[in-house]
């Protein structure tokens, strides 16, 4: 047996004896079990319940009478956003943002109803997935276990001895490096359990799983690396702390603040008002005769070579429409685009402090992979931006072709008039299926990459700080 | 209290305490300004949103033509200000909503818009004062203490240590004493300075100290009792970890969780899809389907129930409030179920120290979720006094006029002993 294997099962032979790293290890193996349970039957549920809210939302929509097509327009309909497989290891930022959008002519509305609406709010750490718990307290584990490995043969001076043996420095780190990595290994057979479950062998779930691995295989090394350079176990431990709590706890958190604060985001009542303003100058489209759409209407007379509005062949009021949201959906997705960009730029100041924690590095990797990331969540919003727009023009278009201008404004006052303008109910058939999936494997890789980068060069770093190390004695 | 000042000095001396003091004050301040400046942000963007709602109100009102074109296009905007101490815990105002543009339509599907901030960073969450004292003081402290005895011990000094100090082996209690003042010092410094630049009022900068306090003496207990315990530092520090973590992390996280499967809340897909069906099928539906149940409740206006063609104002705001009505239950059971929950916590709280910090913090920068549902409350009785100002016009007893216009009520941020 090479010397490096029998290190590693001697290390493994002292952490069966010794009971800390043996109750570190029990604690937080219940913690990741008790938080995959959990998670998955949460967020499984979550799914199902929106799966079936939005195929009832489609069947009621169709299930909808005769009507006149700009009723629909504001009788609207609703999507709901599914969270993708890998959402049941990895929410991301799904908690936070709202499950359904209304979908209606004339707005763009903000999601609804986030699973944080009526969670119970549980401090600080309330939201532990499995993905947090491989993300902050695995890390914290492997420190607690293996802090010691270098740093106590030191202590006790029987490094040097064993040095005395056939044996280099750099077998002996990397003695101990195989037997921390071999937990790090164990740690991870839940994961590789939930990725199987929840996307059967798809390469996406084996991707995630090769990033926790070099997360965690990075923060082996980093412990048995600050070991073998440090005087004593409890300087390597203060050290290892130390370096944990900066890159698990506080950076992550100072760069949200940092970011919020040095790059605030305007409110989308802010957007909503200013369409509102904008709309005043653009004309109200319910409104045929507003002045803002004379030039239409005189080209549209112009073009059928009529005189009055109650001789085209189309309804007047359905064009008028029309052409009022294509407008307004300029206005409206200029908002929307500026507030995505701003959201963007804050999310991107959060990841660049991936650079200086891991963390931040397999969150960003994780989340783009799992498709719960903030692109997902604006994907979302653009997806039903469109099936809102489609619909309603769709509707539009039936109300400038199919009803009668003459009935079409006498419609409040008389109901046989009120009768006529109602298009039958077949049409709701064609209108707005909804489903949302995750990006293309391709897009969320690249998305990934450089964080994957990130992570690759954590190792790195961690790795070479161990093998640079050199026994006290032999300085 | 001699003995207290020379330890409070040998503190200061060391180089480990000068670090972690520097750490404690660095994210106090860190905390306290991105604080003071969210608030600040948050307090200038309702400035803003008020000028424009008001602004955009005033031209809505002015062409109206009738009071069912006023109701319909005058947008009021409804807010919970920041309090002077939210700054210091920043709560639920970035993950509930705090704002809304309201109007006269039925309140249900506007009232769960969720105007909030980035979810990015609600997913890494905010470093405030709170945090700082729930959290990171116990760890500091933790860094502090774990070797205080045993690293003695290692240098062959503890002994002597006790044998020669006139206070004996309290030496350590009293050593351990002075750190903790020291990294009390630290980071309510910066908290009291932004306090006192908020405005906040004593009484809640004395809960906020309080509640930081209690944290510190529990967790400076619990390193006296295990540093005496345990001989060697790093099982020492494990040890206290581990129950950091349980406190929490574990204690927090699986509370949630009970709390989530013990009390029910219903669906709010559900409520939205069934909040739109009363809506829009009294469209479909024969004119008394609506009045009826209106008057049932609103019994006033039974002699105006008559509604003569397809459309008219009074039965389209009628139908509003039906739709209100018909979702009440699943409304309340949904805020219900939400207090339930909260309450839930608020006892496992008393578990879990830093989850109790926290809370206690929350409520007294009225940023916890008795706030938020106090704030929609403030919005439901709002959204009411619009309703009532505006029935006697739609239904035709009141005329029209310009002093209608002028009269409009207006939205007043509700306080604390308001609504309770």
């Amino acid at each position: 047996m090479s010397p490096v294997f029998r290190i590693a099962a001697e290390e493994w032979r002292y952490w069966r004896r010794s009971r800390l790293g043996l109750a570190a290890s029990v604690v937080i193996v219940i913690v990741l079990l008790a938080s995959a349970v959990v998670t998955w039957r949460e967020v499984a549920s979550e799914r199902d319940q929106r799966e079936q809210l939005q195929t009832t939302a489609e069947n009621i929509f169709f299930d909808q009478p005769a009507r006149h097509p700009h009723r629909m327009v504001h009788y609207g309909h609703y999507v709901f956003r599914t969270p993708p497989p890998l959402a049941l290891i990895d929410p991301g930022v799904d908690v936070y943002t709202g499950a359904a959008v209304f979908l209606e002519g004339h707005r763009q509305n903000s999601a609804t109803f986030s699973p944080a609406y009526s969670g119970p709010q549980g401090g600080s750490f309330a939201n532990l997935s499995p993905a947090t718990v491989y993300q902050v307290l695995v890390p914290l584990m492997l420190i607690a276990v293996g802090f010691s490995a270098v740093a106590r043969e030191r202590e006790r001076g029987s490094d040097l001895l064993l040095l005395t043996a056939p044996m280099s420095s750099r077998e002996l780190w990397f003695g101990k490096t195989l037997a921390l990595a071999a937990v790090a290994a164990l740690v991870l057979l839940p994961l590789l359990a939930a990725v199987v479950l929840a996307t059967g062998y798809a390469l996406d779930g084996i991707m995630l799983l090769v990033g926790y691995a070099l997360y965690l295989l990075g923060w082996v090394c980093l412990t048995t690396s600050v070991s073998a350079r440090s005087r004593s176990s409890s300087n390597a431990l203060a050290v290892l702390l130390s370096l944990w709590l900066a890159a698990c706890i506080v950076l992550p958190r100072v760069a949200a603040s940092g970011a919020e604060v040095l790059l605030p985001v305007p409110s989308k009542i802010e957007a909503d008002l200013a369409v509102a303003k904008a709309m005043r100058s653009l004309g109200d489209g319910h409104n045929a005769a507003d002045p803002a759409f004379e030039q239409l209407r005189a080209n549209l007379l112009v073009q059928h070579d009529v005189d009055k509005v109650e001789d085209l062949p189309v309804n007047i009021r359905g064009v008028v429409a029309e052409a009022a949201e294509a407008e307004l959906k300029q206005v409206m997705d200029g908002f929307a685009e500026g507030y995505a960009i701003q959201e963007k730029a804050q999310a991107d100041a959060v990841r660049w402090s991936s650079l200086l924690s891991p963390l931040l590095a397999i969150r960003g990797f994780s989340t783009s992979l799992a498709g719960t990331d903030l692109a997902h969540r604006h994907r979302f919003l653009i997806e039903a931006e469109e099936a809102r727009y489609r619909f309603v023009q769709e509707l539009n278009q039936l109300h400038a072709s199919d009803l009668n201008y003459a009935d079409d404004i006498r419609r409040s006052s008389d109901a046989g008039a009120e009768k006529r303008t109602r298009v039958s109910s077949d049409n709701w058939e064609s209108l707005a299926k909804f489903r949302l999936t995750p990006d293309p494997l391709a897009d969320r890789l690249g998305r990934g990459l450089p964080f994957f980068a990130l992570l690759l060069a954590f190792l790195v770093l961690a790795t070479v700080l161990g093998v640079t190390a050199r026994p006290a004695g032999v300085r | 209290m001699a003995s207290l000042s020379r330890e409070l000095r040998f503190a200061l001396r060391d180089r480990t305490v000068q670090i972690i003091l520097l750490l404690a004050l660095a994210a106090a301040a860190t905390s306290v300004i991105t604080g003071v400046k969210a608030v600040e942000d948050q307090q200038a963007l309702i400035d803003r949103l008020l000028l424009a709602t008001d602004e955009e109100r005033a031209v809505a009102v002015e062409n109206a033509g009738d009071p069912g074109d006023m109701a319909y296009y005058a947008f009021h905007l409804t807010y919970a200000p920041p309090s002077a101490l939210a700054f210091s815990a920043l709560g639920t105002r970035d993950t509930l909503p705090w704002k809304h543009r309201i109007r006269m339509l039925a309140l249900e599907g506007q009232l769960y818009e969720s105007d909030v901030g980035n979810p990015e960073l609600s997913l890494s969450g905010r470093l405030d004062f709170a945090f700082v004292a729930a959290v990171l003081l116990p760890l500091l402290l933790i860094f502090l203490l774990h070797d205080s005895e045993a690293g003695e011990r290692r240098a062959a000094r503890h002994d002597l240590l006790c044998v020669t100090a006139t206070e004996g082996r309290s030496l350590f209690t009293l050593r351990a004493i002075a750190r903790a003042l020291l990294l009390m010092a630290a980071i309510a410094m910066p908290f009291v300075l932004g306090a006192w630049l908020q405005g906040a009022g004593l009484s809640g900068i004395g809960i906020i100290l309080g509640a930081a306090t209690l944290s510190l003496i529990f967790w400076l207990v619990v390193c006296l009792v295990m540093v005496q315990r345990i001989d060697a530092g790093p099982t020492c520090a494990i040890a206290l970890l581990g129950l950091w973590l349980v406190l929490a992390v574990l204690l927090p996280a699986g509370g949630k969780l009970a709390a989530q499967s013990l009390v029910d809340v219903p669906q709010g897909g559900e409520l939205l899809l069934a909040q739109r069906e009363a809506v829009n099928d009294a469209w479909d539906l024969p004119k008394p389907a609506t009045m009826d149940p209106f008057i049932e409740r609103h019994p006033r206006w039974a002699p105006y129930r008559e509604v003569k063609r397809p459309f008219e104002w009074k039965w389209y705001y009628a139908f509003q409030q039906v739709g209100d009505q018909a979702v009440e239950r699943i409304s309340s059971e949904l805020r219900e179920g939400i207090g339930e929950r909260d309450h839930l916590m608020g006892m496992l709280a008393f578990l879990s120290p830093p989850l109790l910090t926290e809370r206690l913090m929350t409520r007294a920068a009225e940023t916890d979720v008795a706030a938020f549902q106090r704030y929609e409350r403030c919005v439901r009785s709002f959204h009411a006094s619009l309703r009532a100002y505006h029935y006697p016009m739609l239904f035709g007893e009141q005329p029209f006029s310009d002093e209608a216009k002028t009269a409009l009520p207006l939205f007043e941020p509700c306080h604390r002993s308001a609504g309770q």
